[in-house]
């Protein structure tokens, strides 16, 4: 038997899908462990192991691929625990990333503070270069005074940095000179080159994007090496392939070249296992994709089948944050999970997270030294978490540590501790309603015209609440639910892009210089495929884009080549026709008889991976059973017996009605009063609101 | 945010929430076509133009992040037009520019598309857009010495119908291009401006289809009037207080010989839930291009009021219910009266208004108002024009946004440092470096924000921008008129007033040679200009900031030393050299006992 394994590393959890031959998949679960990540996937495979009745080790031992996703840089930008980082521009522009784009949100609303830059001004040098549009050098680059700068960044205890010179998209040279000088004066300190990373027009996203990628160095290449020597170091010789922003997987050794790919790529790739679940059960296109782990509630959006992308992706607040540079799955975060911390605060007010009580402690329950009450410690006292029958009783909880610590609430605000345990439910789910919100209505999308695909291991506790207060009639929570990112990369493809610049307009147009430059990205295309179906991935799509603009335009568009190559008028004709469609469909006019200029091409290779099919069952007329009685307390019918049924015994057909709770090996299913679950075809559960 | 107090709404709470945002949803994706397909950068990079769906019975309904002084007017230009085509119909277009029928100034042009929903005229979407140029009789949309709209020069279109059963009259092009500046560069922007209105069109319709034509019109009056009840309720949180105030303009040689004073009379009374500002005791309009419009009057003085409430207020119709600006026939910041020129109505005395209505708010209590932003709109921002030597001479013109400008600071927050002028609230984009010096023959030596720039307080105004550039091989025209180089944007409740702006030549010999408020800069190739904003005021006494904020600020260089010690009475120690800047925490408390006493 051959196996694919799928991993995802998040605050709390690391989750492992482990996908057979005949696409059946097996969730494990663990702690994740900071000191070495390794061990926590070690764990959580074991933990799958032992539901396939074998071992860890015989596991990686007949894997052939490996799909790696980690929301270590994410944490690490937004909680400010990236390198020290310099930034080092053209003399005469420091301030590229104060300034930003402009623009704010809330028209009046003036009394906002605006985030810090990404790099403060006094980690910023201004080096003495100058490069002109045209790329010609205006000013050589003063290699004594940047020399200078470069040998006092030792002084300042400086662990990356970042080189983004005005201009070095239409010549390189001053930032291949300072990269060089680096490389001899600061052997040690990790840095990037805005044209290497981001080699876009634009000084700000281009200088954002390198900032945060070079931030990311030290920490991010580390993680990765280690992950790499320890999987070789267990005898693994498959490939390794790591989740990026986009939904997609690039392979371990790009990634470290450019870590700031990593950034968002957890939850991008829970819609990309949306998709498959939700059409699997026919269960339609528009999807909303919440995930709830230890730490974060992220959502992102499908209308229509597609994911949604955001070109601007910001971290921490649009227009005034961290901007990533580059198009990624749109994804809203907050800090809410099962460990979300419970606090009474200075005017009286109960309030849950955004602090969160992570792997370690984690929460009161775990007995592992939290006394903080948690979301996950008031499911225990709700009795929608059996403390014997924790992720399949692999984990014993407290009762006595949760009740402890829920009661450090309870009396201050007098209410029991079934009602402080239900307020603390409720108003973590408040949270994350809020930025469902965020994402649909003030999109002007109706989440009541959603299906909800909820993952997460904690996504049963209040799914059903939330739904209501959205209007969304139908959940489907998939059995792997305790590990949607990791699913999603069991159906994500490789996606890699190749791209050149070559100035030309349709009035005189160069066909020779720019058949030259899609032969140049054809060639490149062509040797990562060869490279590739070396590794017997033999499935692919080829696409090639052109980024162009009516003459003097501001903005350029991409739009699809419609033929492979262009070397005649003919063939020009056919592009620029596509062209002034594209732009009447998207901006509803066109200038026939308007130049329009080339500027970037691009080719993007898609291998298609083999991925697991989503086996279907038929209906069974066998009779539910229920494994045992909880006393668990609903805010509608106070403490009240409520069956709880065992996931695996649960066959397509069957139906439970609420109150009910359904135990997976990785997460608990809540069913409310006045709602329902059925059981579909490929064994998900589907929660009629 | 949302509660319904109506007692039988037919729209619940969280319908009228989703139906608001989706209408924004719209706003935003017109303003984004127009972005993405402009061809000028006043347009397709600062976002000078702002998009608004108008309801049925011309009010302002949605306007998303649009420019305030942009949006509100576009109501009563729509009146008109109905007055002009009583017939109008499915698939006609308008282009309005009219100032005395509704618009800002003349260099804003208005498309306005009429919505129809099986026969029913639903809603009005309008996109104005700042023009590169519209052939006045000097290469710039902002023409302080224009005597009169004749000597102004501006193509006007009053209500003018451009397109019929979706075709552009070509009489109207064909005229446009004969007069207009760079004319494809027009013809584009106009292009682009259709599309974003076309586009705000089938997204409306998509949006009747879904919920009817029936429930659509009852949610425009719901609508307008939860934004009236917000405000009403923002109102009554304030302080009762009437206050007689006044600010002033520069002189302006040789247009205003001296300063121009402009009363205010604010009232807030929260019994009523309005808020009254008088500009009726005010000078009869110029004969320059400073004259406001019956719009930008009105619409600056409400903007001032809006930024000091405490709520989140959706700029529509309904919101502006609650704010009365009374003006006067032939008052220079009024209602002009025919044919003086309102050639820069949307900024100057707009952006006099507005920093005096919100610097009145904080006289009326602690923790209220703001202090003054930048007045200075500097040659950065101004209007160029000449031949491109890298383009066989092609001749080019634009509004550049290279300025930045800080804003007052608050009572809990310090000034933006890219809030631009009072009119621009924050809300503009900021030119690149790289675009600019693509598009024309220009190189930018630097652009940066100054040390020490700001008005100092326990909140401090947000730096001043510096911006070095010159020609590149080739003669370069700026022509711009600005306030702020005699006035500095003032501080409130003890804040500090912040430092003057200016404008200056620097010849290839190094010699500077300062510009007066209105410039007519010719720059020979080798010349540079160096354009300086102003910071915004500070709020509070500085000896009251908190010392990391002080610090933070040395360590950055917004703030230097000297003025650490002396104005906020904190003892840096430490080297930038080694990162290892601190404060002597027991010489500051000496230092800034001293600083106390001495006041």
């Amino acid at each position: 038997m051959k196996y694919r394994i799928a991993v995802d590393t998040g605050g709390t959890f690391t989750d492992v899908v482990v996908a057979d031959e005949k696409g059946f998949l097996t969730v494990g679960k663990s702690l994740t462990t900071l000191d070495r990540y390794y061990n926590g996937f070690k764990a959580a495979l074991d933990n799958a192991a032992l539901s396939l009745n074998t071992s860890g080790e015989h596991l990686i031992d007949n894997c052939e691929v490996l799909i790696y996703g980690t929301t270590r840089s994410t944490n690490a930008i937004v909680e400010n625990k990236v390198a020290k980082t310099a930034l080092l521009v053209t003399e005469g522009f420091p301030d590229i990333l104060t300034y930003r784009h402009g623009g704010k949100q809330g028209v009046f609303d003036l009394a906002v503070e605006l985030p810090d830059p990404y790099i403060p001004r006094r980690l910023t040098f201004e080096v003495p270069e100058r490069i002109n549009a045209e790329g010609e050098i205006e000013l050589e680059l003063n290699t004594n005074k940047t020399e200078e700068i470069i040998n006092n960044l030792k002084n300042m205890d400086i662990e990356a940095v970042a080189v983004s010179l005005l201009w070095s998209i239409s010549n390189p040279a001053h930032e291949v000179k300072v990269g060089e000088l680096l490389k001899k004066l600061t052997p040690d300190i990790p840095f990037t080159l805005s044209h290497k990373l981001n080699p876009i027009i634009r000084e700000f996203p281009r200088t954002s994007s390198t900032a945060m990628d070079a931030s990311l160095k030290p920490l991010m290449q580390q993680h990765l090496r280690d992950l790499e020597e320890d999987l070789r170091g267990s005898n693994y010789k498959g490939e390794i392939l790591i989740s990026v922003c986009s939904g997609g997987v690039m392979h371990v050794q790009d990634v470290i070249e450019k870590p700031i790919y990593t950034v968002k790529s957890g939850p991008a790739m829970a819609p990309v296992a949306s998709i498959a679940y939700s059409s699997a059960d026919n269960l339609g296109d528009d999807i909303i994709v919440v995930d709830t782990g230890g730490t974060t509630f992220d959502v992102s959006l499908i209308r229509e089948g597609q994911i949604k992308y955001s070109r601007d992706t910001w971290l921490l607040g649009e227009w005034t944050g961290h901007l990533l540079g580059l198009s990624s799955v749109d994804i809203r975060s907050v800090g809410a999970g099962g460990g979300s911390i419970a606090w009474i605060d200075s005017g009286g007010l109960l309030r849950v997270g955004p602090q969160s009580s992570g792997a370690n402690p984690g929460p009161a329950c775990y007995n592992q030294g939290g006394t903080e009450p948690t979301v996950t410690d008031a499911a225990v006292m709700l009795g929608y978490i059996d403390p014997e029958h924790f992720l399949g009783s692999r984990m014993k909880l407290n009762q006595e540590a949760a009740k402890k610590a829920i009661q450090k609430i309870s009396k201050p605000l007098s209410l029991s501790i079934e009602e402080t345990a239900d307020a603390i439910i409720t108003l973590a789910g408040e949270n994350m309603i809020k930025s469902i919100h965020e994402i649909t209505v003030q999109d002007g999308v109706n989440p009541a015209e959603s299906i909800l695909v909820a993952g997460g291991g904690a996504a049963g506790l209040n799914i059903v609440p939330i739904a209501k207060s959205l209007g969304c009639k139908k959940i489907l929570i998939p059995r792997t639910a305790g590990a949607l990112s990791a699913c999603g990369g069991q159906y994500s493809n490789v996606v890699a892009e190749f791209s050149g610049s070559y100035y030309s307009h349709t009035e005189d147009f160069d066909y020779e210089g720019v058949d030259k430059t899609l032969n140049d990205i054809k060639s490149r295309l062509t040797e990562f495929k060869n490279y590739l179906q070396s590794k017997n991935i033999n499935e692919f799509d080829e696409e090639y884009f052109l980024s162009s603009r009516y003459l003097n335009q501001q903005w350029d568009m991409e739009i699809p080549l419609p033929v492979n190559e262009i070397k005649n008028a003919q063939q020009l004709q056919i592009v620029s026709k596509a062209f002034h469609d594209t732009h009447f469909q998207r901006y509803a006019v066109k200038e026939e008889d308007s130049i329009i200029e080339c500027m970037d091409w691009k080719g993007r290779l898609i291998a298609i991976l083999e991925k697991p099919t989503i086996p279907k069952i038929s209906v069974s007329d066998k009779k539910i059973e229920k494994n045992r009685e909880s006393e668990s307390y609903f805010s509608e019918t106070g403490k009240v017996a409520t069956p709880v049924y065992l996931g695996e015994r649960l066959l397509p057909g069957m139906v439970i009605n609420g109150p009910a709770i359904i135990e997976e090996p990785t997460t608990t299913v809540v069913i409310y009063p006045n709602s329902k679950a059925e059981i579909t075809e490929t064994r998900n559960y589907l929660i009629h609101v | 945010m949302l509660q319904n107090k109506d007692t039988n709404p037919k729209i619940n709470a969280v319908e009228l929430a989703i139906m608001a945002n989706r209408m924004d949803a719209v706003v935003r994706e017109m303003t984004n076509t127009m972005l993405l397909a402009a061809k000028s950068s006043v347009l397709g990079i600062a976002r000078d133009f702002s998009c608004a769906i108008i309801s049925h019975d011309d009010q302002v309904l949605a306007t998303a992040e649009a420019l305030p002084i942009h949006v509100l007017g576009m109501d009563s230009q729509f009146s008109y037009i109905r007055k002009y085509h009583p017939d109008f119909k499915e698939g006609d277009a308008f282009l309005d520019n009219d100032p005395y029928a509704g618009s800002s100034h003349a260099a804003d042009h208005t498309t306005l598309v009429p919505v129809f929903y099986d026969g029913v005229h639903c809603f009005t979407v309008g996109v104005k857009a700042h023009q590169a140029d519209t052939g006045n009789s000097l290469p710039t949309t902002y023409m302080a010495t224009a005597t009169d709209v004749y000597n102004e020069g501006s193509l006007i279109f009053p209500g003018v119908k451009i397109q019929e059963n979706y075709k552009d009259n070509q009489d109207i092009v064909r005229m446009c291009k004969k007069r207009i500046r760079v004319p494809d560069q027009w013809f584009g922007d106009y292009l682009a401006a259709i599309g974003s209105a076309r586009i705000g069109e089938r997204s409306c319709k998509e949006i009747i289809k879904k919920y009817g034509v029936e429930k659509i019109i009852q949610f425009q009056k719901e609508w307008l009037d939860y934004s009236e009840r917000l405000t009403a309720d923002a109102i009554k949180k304030m302080p009762k207080g009437k206050l007689k105030t006044k600010g002033w303009h520069d002189p302006m040689d040789p247009i205003l010989p001296d300063r121009i004073y402009v009363n205010l009379d604010l009232d807030i009374d929260p019994d009523k839930a309005k808020v009254t500002v008088d500009l009726r005791d005010n000078i009869d309009c110029i004969d320059a291009g400073l004259n406001l419009t019956e719009a930008t009057a009105t619409m600056a003085a409400a903007q001032g009021v809006f930024h000091c409430l405490k709520e989140d207020i959706p700029a529509n119709s309904g919101s502006l219910r609650r704010i009365e600006v009374l003006l006067r026939e032939g008052c220079l910041v009024g209602i002009p009266k025919f044919p003086h020129s309102c050639s820069m109505g949307t900024t100057n005395f707009t952006d006099v208004i507005i920093n005096t209505t919100m610097s009145s708010f904080a006289e009326l209590g602690e923790g209220l108002g703001f202090a003054h932003g930048n007045y200075c709109n500097t040659a950065a921002s101004g209007v160029a024009s000449g031949t491109d030597p890298r383009r066989g001479s092609e001749p080019f013109v634009n509004q550049m946004f290279m300025m930045g400008g800080g804003g007052g600071a608050s009572a809990t927050t310090d000034g933006m440092h890219y809030y631009f002028v009072p009119v621009g609230a924050g809300l503009l984009y900021r030119d690149s470096v790289e675009i600019n010096e693509q598009r024309f023959p220009i190189m930018i030596k630097s652009m940066k924000l100054l040390e020490d720039s700001m008005g100092h307080g326990r909140r401090r105004g947000g730096p001043a921008t510096e911006v070095i550039m010159g020609p590149r091989g080739s003669k370069m025209k700026i022509l711009h008129a600005c306030n702020g180089l005699e006035t500095a944007p003032k501080g409130v409740r003890g804040g500090t007033e912040s430092k003057l702006g200016e404008n200056v030549r620097i010849a290839p010999d190094g010699s500077e040679h300062p510009y007066p408020a209105v410039m007519n800069i010719d720059l020979e190739p080798g010349d540079l200009l160096r354009s300086r904003d102003q910071g915004g005021g500070g709020y509070g006494e500085a000896t009251e900031r908190e010392i990391e904020r002080v610090l933070k600020d040395v360590k950055n260089k917004f703030i230097s030393k000297e003025i650490a010690l002396t104005v906020y009475g904190v003892v840096i120690i430490g080297s930038e050299k080694n990162d290892s800047l601190d404060v002597d925490i027991k010489a500051t408390e000496k230092k800034r006992s001293e600083i106390r006493k001495k006041n």
